[in-house]
């Protein structure tokens, strides 16, 4: 008796101490790679448009991401009066839950992980469909026409793009035979995944952008035919949520595309947590170029091109793989 | 027990993080401005009084597609445990079963292309 309550304990301040440690870990990288990311997209878009971008807060404006941060602390805290009141400030809330939760999988080196759970890509695609969620319900609760459109454009584009997502990362379990993201960056210690998978890297790559609402699949906040689409109606710190966790969702898609084909933390000479951050911030890099570089599709196009093409292309990479696997 | 071991981290976190998104707002609620103009609270929509709520009956008819989606979504994570046990090597069992299963999802696809829900037609003629 005596000592299994002694086990628990032990176990339970074991855990106690993994979990405190890594929120505080989790909590700089979330913060810090969201002031980072608005000061580098304000900063590429500048210099893609051949302009500078900030320049006015700090050397070469570093500081400008803090300056908005305690411009957005100090703005009213607008509810506009029609909303659904529990809806409204339930959506902020309950986008910032997924992007927190996936951090405790994602293995920033070999033992530099929150825990390794052994469902751990599971864990990822269960929370991130919270993220549609929490969209439409921002979008209805908000009473806005421009909001309610954006949300169910989201949801339609989401789920559509959800499909080739899970069908692009089944071909490298069905190599590692573990859902386990530590495993599967182990399991590429000779050859990265994407030389034998460079299909499933684009198809996935494809659909984050998707999922993360970025162009040219912006169509849920198409600010040029939807004022700001589902968060129309939010603003102030409400507002800021929303872009954290855009912001962060852009670095978690990256890391997972690091981990499954991209070696993970594995690279010669510098420690892996350097290795995994340049492999996804280079990631990142492309997600701002292409908001630059490509115009938004039409809301059809968006959504056939998933359905004609993305997924039985990756159901035949599937079927490859199984084969090839065979032999 | 052991399962749910696992699991006491994602548990934690999803509490910290709602923690988290409250505290800013509190926050703001101390700090910020509170303004009482009339028409501060009327909903946004271009500049004009709101002409009704936005909770009215239009045409998706994009809809047909979450009905696809319910079929496949469900069918696709059959997959992942078949992916997690697929040996390499020998058993060509597991592959014929794996196609069988694919194909007869993809009929969704086939079907749904056929009956024309990927063509949209024009409302408006030009």
């Amino acid at each position: 008796m005596c000592d299994t309550i002694i086990n628990i304990v032990n176990i339970v301040g074991k855990e106690v101490v993994r979990t405190v440690v890594g929120l505080i870990g989790v909590f700089i990288v979330v913060l810090g790679n969201a002031i980072m990311l608005t000061w580098t997209e304000r900063k590429v878009a500048g210099h893609i448009q051949r302009r500078i971008g900030p320049k006015e807060v700090g050397p070469f404006g570093l500081l400008q991401s803090f300056a908005d941060s305690v411009k957005l602390l100090g703005k009213e805290l607008l509810t506009p009066a029609n909303v659904e009141k529990p809806l409204y400030y339930l959506a902020p809330t309950l986008i910032f839950v997924p992007v927190l939760v996936t951090f405790v999988v994602i293995p920033f080196d070999g033992f530099l992980q929150v825990k390794d759970i052994n469902t751990g890509i599971l864990v990822i695609l269960a929370f991130s469909s919270l993220t549609v969620l929490s969209i439409l319900i921002g979008g209805w609760g908000s009473d806005n026409k421009y909001s309610l459109i954006g949300a169910v454009r989201s949801v339609a584009q989401n789920i559509a793009y959800e499909i080739p997502l899970l069908l692009s990362l089944l071909p490298i379990i069905f190599m590692a035979n573990s859902f386990s993201l530590r495993d599967i960056a182990e399991a590429q210690r000779g050859v990265w995944f994407v030389v034998y998978q460079p299909i499933a890297f684009l198809i996935f790559f494809v659909a984050s952008v998707a999922e993360t609402n970025r162009t040219p699949f912006d169509l849920p906040e198409a600010e040029s035919e939807l004022v700001a689409g589902f968060h129309t109606e939010y603003s102030g710190m409400r507002f800021s949520l929303f872009f954290l966790a855009e912001y962060t969702n852009m670095f978690i898609v990256s890391a997972i595309a690091v981990t499954f084909f991209l070696g993970g933390y594995q690279g010669p000479v510098l420690p892996g947590v350097v290795w995994f951050f340049i492999k996804t911030y280079a990631l990142v890099f492309v997600l701002l170029w292409f908001r630059w570089t490509f115009p938004r599709v039409r809301f059809d196009q968006l959504l056939n091109f998933s359905w004609k093409i993305l997924i039985p292309v990756s159901f035949l990479n599937l079927l490859v793989t199984g084969g090839i696997l065979k032999i | 027990m052991q399962t749910l071991q696992e699991f006491f981290h994602v548990a934690v976190f999803a509490v910290v993080a709602v923690i988290f998104t409250v505290s800013p707002i509190v926050i703001a609620y101390l700090l910020a401005p509170r303004t009482a103009g009339k028409k501060t609270f009327v909903t946004y929509e271009c500049g004009i009084e709101p002409f009704g709520n936005a909770w009215i009956r239009y045409s998706v008819h994009y809809y047909i597609y979450a009905l696809i989606f319910i079929a496949f979504d469900v069918d696709v994570l059959y997959l992942f445990p078949i992916a997690l046990s697929y040996t390499k090597g020998g058993n060509a069992f597991e592959f014929y079963s794996l196609i069988v299963f694919v194909l007869i999802l993809a009929l969704a696809i086939v079907y749904a292309w056929g009956k024309g829900v990927f063509t949209w037609k024009r409302k408006i003629l030009s």
